[in-house]
């Protein structure tokens, strides 16, 4: 049972996967997407670091360590739209999010 | 350690002038309070001038690498900075009169439009993956904010949430076709990916690489606003505060543009085969979605809107074709779009109807009669969108068209010319609208603010008179596309 | 080496079987706990593959900062969270079968995985042994020289976030009773204290 790359790929596939499914399924509920976004970037970290570390180079890393950063400072704008959003409209349901149209 | 410390800073001086001023004028703002945001404007609009010289007279165009290669000096890169700094400039003034109406006029908006602007910047220069995305990613914080920025507007909310639930998508996919480059390769280093790629001397990419370049075109896709990525345009367009459609029509279009032709031509520029389909099928997509959306729109933003997807297409036939001849028409086609679309949001700005501003195609009927000289500009635009000589917008597509035919990509050539005549229809109802139809409701008024007076005129001049010597624009975007080839 | 192939497993169910419940949980907070769960055992899978710095990172930024920060959001917003709920079943087909295709083809892809021959003579930032250099220290060492450009733009993200936050939610309301110190030590006795001569019998 030797643990190899392709085992962590896949995790990550996986991952990548339950977030995308994730955006599509809640369609109306804007804190799930958000919440799908960040595993989406969970996936991504996860193959970047096993990338880095079956390479043997640790520039994945530091990728992974500047998409945290970043993921950080996105999700702090992310809830501060959806805050403002809501006190405008009093729900947070992306269906009714109509007004445009065409 | 190739370079030194010093030497790096002297290249990205440019960029650190405008994050610097950028801070200073954060803090004059925060400490002077409620009042200050004139100072702010005035401020941030003397950096960006300052900023323009300097990024236009400095360098000599030749290729120069900094930051452990990391970055990338070229004279393409200074041809698009220019074009993202006079979209960046002209956004400031323009927005003073709009958000003073609105009683938003607050000292952000400058300090996020020049935050932006740096953002912008290194996405132009960035020669590895990861500059790539921390540039995309400064650039895309600050535009959410931007476009959600008059807060107590359901429709501005509403587009800054939109903006920002599919901009974190796509950052995802883009993010997840690195990683798989990075894991194929070994390297995000987009001179030691080329490298890498060329040893392949032909033996065909991996699927892996393959599969990461699609994930990293439709994350840029996405960013330039290319069909099948492109929902989310209309509605950030109509909802987003008037001035701030104006800038992400320009500036950002022209930013994302660059990087999508470095990105794709610098480390896989070996491999072309295998994306030039791809860019193939979202040209030809987004040619005939721009043409045939926009017809049933009676909201002017939305149309300029679909426009705008429209003439993403057509650029992106001059990198389908390749080669210098190429990337020299998406550099004239981007200079080219970005006056007119300025000039055109410039005049949508200069008119009020029933003391709001001016939205719908029908609020310019009768502006013939009223305004000769504003209904004259706006049909010039008008024109050139449809690309009618001899006016700018035909040189543009003329260009991006040549270098397909001589690159025997027939079909994409023909179905971008029979697009842009229908999309003729749209841009001349609104002409049509304009001259012959009877003004209903109360009449327009025009305040005329100074700055967008002045946007208007230079951008119709420009647009009109273009075709009297189109020599120096080509021959600049010639000499920047052949800094971009290897 | 079992050992090892079991905490794997161990910590990849957890995250995937967590993964799935954040995106299907009736109740959003229990999304959002669910979500700190699959941080939490992602940093378990990144102390496998030797990456600790990043794993410590993980539970520190991520959990400590921005699951909370869910948390905060999804408790401050009054929303009625299950009539969000409908629709959810008529796109779970079509879903499922999307979200299918997407995962068998990438696993085909990863199946057939393969590095470019010269993938190890690019490596830009080859990784120390990790006997002599402990993965923080090594990661330390090329942050702030190699990868100062991208470190110092990410300052610059963090400044744009915190710039539009602010800018986005931050209201003066009027009314609100604040201390002001310069009022109150420009205060003198006689701005403070009236002096007031009580009649006998009188009152005041």
């Amino acid at each position: 049972m030797e643990i190899g790359l392709g085992h962590y790929l896949t995790v990550a596939a996986i991952l990548f996967v339950i977030g995308v499914f994730g955006i599509f399924l809640n369609r109306k509920n804007v804190i799930i997407i958000l919440m799908s976004v960040e595993l989406i970037l969970l996936a991504v970290n996860i193959n970047l670091v096993a990338f880095s570390s079956f390479l043997g180079d640790l520039a994945g890393q530091v990728f992974a360590l500047l998409i945290l950063t970043v993921a950080a400072g996105e999700a702090a704008i992310g809830l501060a739209i959806l805050v403002i959003y809501i006190r405008n409209r009093g729900t947070i349901a992306v269906e009714d999010i109509n007004l445009m149209k065409g | 350690m190739t370079s030194s410390l010093s030497t790096d800073l002297v290249l990205i001086l440019p960029e650190i002038i405008l994050a610097a001023g950028a801070m200073a004028l954060l803090v004059l703002g925060a400490f002077r309070g409620e009042g200050s945001a004139g100072l702010v404007r005035f401020g941030a609009f003397g950096l960006l001038i300052a900023v323009l010289i300097l990024t236009a007279c400095a360098g000599t165009g030749e290729k120069v690498l900094g930051f452990n290669d990391m970055l990338v000096v070229d004279g393409f890169g200074s041809f698009m900075k220019v074009l993202v700094l006079i979209g960046a400039l002209v956004a400031i003034p323009m927005s003073v009169d709009f958000f003073r109406r609105a009683a938003t006029d607050r000292f952000e908006y400058p300090v996020l439009i020049l935050l932006a602007t740096v953002g912008m910047m290194l996405m132009i220069s960035a020669n590895d993956l990861i500059t790539l995305y921390v540039g995309l990613e400064l650039q895309s914080l600050a535009l959410y904010v931007l476009a959600a920025f008059l807060r107590d507007d359901v429709r501005s909310t509403e587009a800054g949430l939109k903006y920002f639930v599919l901009g974190a998508l796509s950052s995802g996919m883009l993010l997840y076709g690195c990683s798989l480059i990075y894991g194929f390769s070994g390297t995000t280093n987009f001179t030691d990916l080329a490298a890498g790629i060329a040893s392949l001397e032909g033996q065909g990419a991996g699927i892996g690489l393959v599969v990461g370049i699609v994930f990293l075109v439709a994350g840029l896709a996405f960013k330039v606003s290319a069909v099948p990525f492109h929902m989310w345009t209309p509605d950030v367009y109509e909802g987003s505060p008037t001035p701030v459609t104006a800038f992400f029509a320009a500036a950002p279009k022209v930013a994302a543009m660059a990087l999508f032709l470095r990105a794709l031509t610098v480390p896989f520029g070996e491999i072309a085969a295998q994306w030039q389909q791809i860019i193939i099928f979202v040209s030809i997509a987004s040619m005939l979605l721009g043409a045939f959306a926009a017809i049933g729109q009676t909201n002017m933003k939305r149309l300029l809107a679909y426009s705008s997807i429209g003439h993403v297409g057509y650029a992106l036939v001059g990198l389908a074709a390749g080669g210098e001849e190429g990337i020299r028409g998406v550099l004239v086609y981007m200079a080219i779009y970005l006056v007119m679309t300025l000039g055109t949001f410039g005049v949508l700005l200069v008119m009020r109807k029933d003391g709001k501003a001016v939205e719908t195609i029908q609020d310019f009927a009768g502006l013939g009669r009223s305004h000769p000289w504003l209904a004259f500009v706006m049909a010039a635009f008008m024109f050139s969108l449809a690309g009618i000589p001899p006016l700018a917008g035909f040189f543009a597509k003329f260009y991006v068209f040549i270098s397909a035919i001589e690159q025997g990509l027939y079909v994409l050539s023909v179905i971008g010319m029979l697009a842009s005549v229908v999309s003729a229809f749209y841009y001349l109802r609104v002409v049509k609208i304009m001259y012959f139809d009877a003004p209903e409701g109360a009449p327009l008024e025009l305040p005329f603010p100074l700055a967008s007076r002045v946007v208007v005129g230079v951008t119709g001049f420009l647009t009109v008179l273009y075709f009297v010597v189109p020599a120096p624009l080509v021959t600049a975007a010639g000499a920047a596309a052949k800094t971009l080839l290897p | 080496m079992t050992v090892t192939a079991l905490v794997f497993y161990l910590f990849a169910a957890i995250t995937v079987a967590s993964g799935f419940m954040v995106i299907s949980a009736r109740n959003p907070v229990h999304s959002v706990l669910f979500l700190i769960l699959a941080f939490f055992n992602a940093a378990g899978l990144f102390l496998l593959l030797g990456a600790e710095f990043l794993a410590m990172i993980l539970v520190i930024v991520y959990v400590g900062a921005v699951a909370v920060l869910f948390l905060f959001v999804v408790m401050m917003l009054d929303v009625n969270f299950v009539e969000l709920r409908q629709g959810f079943l008529q796109y779970l087909p079509v879903g499922a079968l999307i979200g299918l295709i997407l995962l068998v083809e990438l696993l085909l892809v990863f199946g057939s995985w393969s590095v470019l021959p010269e993938a190890g003579n690019l490596a830009a930032a080859r990784a120390p042994d990790a006997a002599t250099l402990s993965n923080t220290d090594a990661l330390g060492r090329i942050l702030y020289t190699q990868y100062l450009l991208p470190f110092q733009a990410a300052g610059a993200i963090l400044l744009v976030a915190m710039i539009g936050a602010i800018v986005l939610t931050l209201r003066s309301r009027p009314g609100v009773k604040r201390q002001k110190i310069s009022d109150q030590v420009t205060r003198t006795m006689e701005t403070a204290v009236e002096v007031k001569k009580v009649q006998p019998g009188q009152g005041i």
